[in-house]
C-alpha cells in the first residue's frame, strides 16, 4: 500500500521559498512540495491510544472500516482498519461496542488523502471501565473532593428545588410526587436532559450551572432510574463530578438503584438511594412538621407551668411556717414570758407577804408573850403611877413596893379588862409568899 | 433603727429569686429567735412583703401563659 515515492519528481531548491510564511502569489510552491510537507509532518505525528465507541464498522476483505465517536461527545472519525488486526480479540468487535484504539494519522501524497489507520484496537469490557472508575474515584477522593468539610446542609425548607431528570422519566415524576405528598407547597425549577448517551455529560453540565447560579433554587437533585453500567456512566464523568464539587448550591444525587454507586454518590451533599428517597430527604413532611411544633409547644408550656406550680407550692410552704403565718407566736410567746414573770413575781410578792405576815405573827406572839395581857387574864393587875403623862408609850412606873406608893397617891391600875385609877391608902410591907 | 423611710421600699424592685431567697433568710432568722420584738416586727413585716411580691410574680406568669395558652398561634 504505500506509494511509489519515486514518482515524486524533484524540484530545484533554489528559486522556491524556503517556508510556506514565504510563498505569495507569485512566488508559488509546486503543490507536491507541500504535499511533500504535509506528508512529512503527519508521517512524523505520533500515534495515539484513544478511548471511543465504534458506530459503524464494515469489513471488505482483509481491510474494513470503522467510524470511532467520542464517549462524551458529538465527535467521530472514520478510519481503517487490517481485518487481521481486528480480529487478533477473542471477542469480535462489533457496532456500538465501546474501543480503545491506537491510531495512526496517514497521507497519501498522490491523492491528497488524510486518513486514520488503526494500528491495534481492544474492547473496554465492563472490568476495564469499574477499574476506570475506581481510579478516578480514587485520585478524586485522595484530591479531598469528597471530603465531608466540603458537604454543604441541605435546607430544611427550600424555596425552590432544582431538579435535573431524563425527559419525563419515571424518576421525575417520582421526586414530584413525593415532594408534593409532604408538603404541597413545593416549588421546582426542572431541567430535562439526556441521561446517557455521549450527550449527557454536556447538557447535564449546562443544566447544573444554571440552576447553581438560579437565586431562588437552594437544592438540586440529580436524578435517574435503574439503568446499565454503561447507561450511569455519564454520573461518573470527572468534569461533571468536578462541577458538581465547585457548585454552591448543595446537590443531591439519586441515580439508579440502591447498589448503583457513581461518582456522583460520592461528590453529591447528599447520597439518596432512589428518586423517591430523595424526594422524602429535600422535603419536611408538613403534617409531621406541624405536629413536632405543637409537641414542642406543648413541652415548653407544660415546663414552665410545672416551675410555675413548683415554686408556688414552695412559697405555699414558707408561708405557712409558723413564724409568718401566725406572727402573733412573736407577741404571745412573749406574752406568756410577761405572763409568767407576773406570776413569778406574783407568787414571790405573795411569799414575801406570808413571810412578813409569819414574822408579824410570829412577833405578835412574842409580844402577847411579853406581854401581861395573859397575866392580867389570870387575874393580876399592873399597878402605875400616873406622874407621868398619860400620852401612850410614855415611861410610867410600875409600883413595884408599897413604898412608891404612899397613901394618896394617885394610881393607874390595869387588869385584863382594862385600866382605872386609883388611889393607895398605903402599903404594907409584902408577906412572903 | 433604720431611716423613717419604709424600709421594705426595694421589695418592689426584687427579681422572683431575689425576693424568694430574703424570704427564707427572714423566716430562718425569725426561727432562730433571739431578734428583740422591735426588730421581729420589722422581720415579719419584711417577710410579708417578700411573700407578697413572690406571689405577684407568680401570679403574673400564671396570667401570662393563660394568655399565651388562649391566644391562638399566630402564624399559621
Amino acid at each position: 500500500m504505500s506509494e511509489d515515492v519515486a514518482a515524486a519528481t524533484t524540484v530545484p531548491a533554489t528559486t522556491v521559498p524556503a517556508t510556506a510564511a514565504e510563498t505569495s502569489p507569485d512566488n508559488p510552491w509546486p503543490l507536491q512540495l507541500l504535499s511533500q510537507k504535509l506528508r512529512m509532518h503527519i508521517d512524523r505525528a505520533p500515534s495515539a491510544w484513544v478511548e471511543g465507541q465504534v458506530i459503524e464498522l464494515n469489513r471488505r476483505g482483509n481491510n474494513a472500516y470503522l467510524t470511532l465517536r467520542d464517549i462524551d461527545a458529538e465527535i467521530s472519525l472514520p478510519a481503517s482498519v487490517w481485518t487481521k488486526v481486528l480480529d487478533r480479540q477473542e471477542s469480535p468487535l462489533e457496532r456500538g461496542s465501546r474501543v480503545v484504539a491506537l491510531l495512526k494519522a496517514e497521507f497519501w501524497l498522490k491523492t491528497g488523502r488524510l486518513s486514520m489507520s488503526v494500528k491495534d484496537i481492544r474492547p473496554v469490557g465492563l472490568g476495564d471501565l469499574l477499574a476506570r472508575i475506581e481510579r478516578l474515584r480514587h485520585a478524586l477522593a485522595a484530591e479531598g473532593l469528597f471530603s465531608d468539610a466540603r458537604k454543604k446542609r441541605l435546607p430544611l425548607l427550600p424555596h425552590r428545588i432544582g431538579l435535573i431528570t431524563g425527559r419525563d422519566s419515571d424518576a421525575k415524576k417520582d421526586v414530584l410526587r413525593n415532594a408534593a405528598l409532604r408538603w404541597p407547597a413545593v416549588e421546582f425549577e426542572i431541567r430535562e436532559v439526556a441521561v446517557q448517551g455521549n450527550t449527557a455529560v454536556a447538557q447535564l453540565l449546562g443544566a447544573l450551572r444554571e440552576l447553581d447560579a438560579h437565586p431562588e433554587v437552594d437544592v438540586i437533585v440529580i436524578a435517574r432510574g435503574g439503568g446499565a453500567l454503561e447507561d450511569l456512566l455519564p454520573f461518573s464523568n470527572e468534569e461533571l463530578i468536578r462541577a458538581v464539587a465547585d457548585a454552591v448550591t448543595p446537590v443531591v444525587s439519586a441515580i439508579g438503584h440502591e447498589a448503583d454507586r457513581p461518582i456522583l454518590d460520592d461528590v453529591a451533599d447528599l447520597r439518596a438511594s432512589t428518586p423517591t428517597d430523595a424526594a422524602k430527604r429535600i422535603v419536611p413532611d408538613v403534617v409531621e412538621e406541624l405536629a413536632r411544633v405543637r409537641q414542642a409547644r406543648d413541652q415548653l408550656r407544660r415546663g414552665v407551668t410545672r416551675l410555675v406550680d413548683r415554686e408556688t407550692d414552695r412559697l405555699a410552704s414558707l408561708r405557712s411556717r409558723p413564724v409568718l403565718a401566725a406572727p402573733e407566736v412573736m407577741v404571745t410567746g412573749r406574752h406568756d414570758d410577761v405572763e409568767r414573770l407576773k406570776i413569778r413575781a406574783h407568787s414571790a410578792l405573795t411569799m414575801a407577804v406570808a413571810r412578813a405576815a409569819d414574822q408579824l405573827d410570829h412577833l405578835k406572839a412574842q409580844v402577847r408573850a411579853l406581854s401581861p395581857q395573859q397575866t392580867l387574864d389570870r387575874g393580876y393587875a399592873v399597878v402605875q403611877l400616873t406622874d407621868g403623862g398619860s400620852a401612850p408609850g410614855t415611861h410610867r412606873d410600875v409600883v413595884r413596893h408599897p413604898s412608891q406608893a404612899p397613901s394618896g397617891t394617885s394610881l393607874s391600875i390595869r387588869v385584863a379588862g382594862g385600866r382605872f385609877a386609883a388611889q393607895s391608902t398605903g402599903g404594907q410591907e409584902p408577906t412572903d409568899g | 433603727m433604720a431611716a423613717e423611710a419604709n424600709p421594705n421600699a426595694d421589695i418592689e424592685a426584687l427579681s422572683y429569686e431575689d425576693a424568694r431567697e430574703q424570704l427564707m433568710g427572714v423566716v430562718s432568722k425569725l426561727e432562730a429567735g433571739g431578734a428583740s420584738l422591735e426588730e421581729s416586727l420589722a422581720l415579719w413585716e419584711r417577710g410579708e412583703g417578700l411573700a407578697k411580691r413572690c406571689e405577684q410574680w407568680l401570679e403574673g406568669a400564671r396570667k401570662r401563659l393563660a394568655a399565651a395558652r388562649d391566644r391562638p398561634a399566630q402564624d399559621g
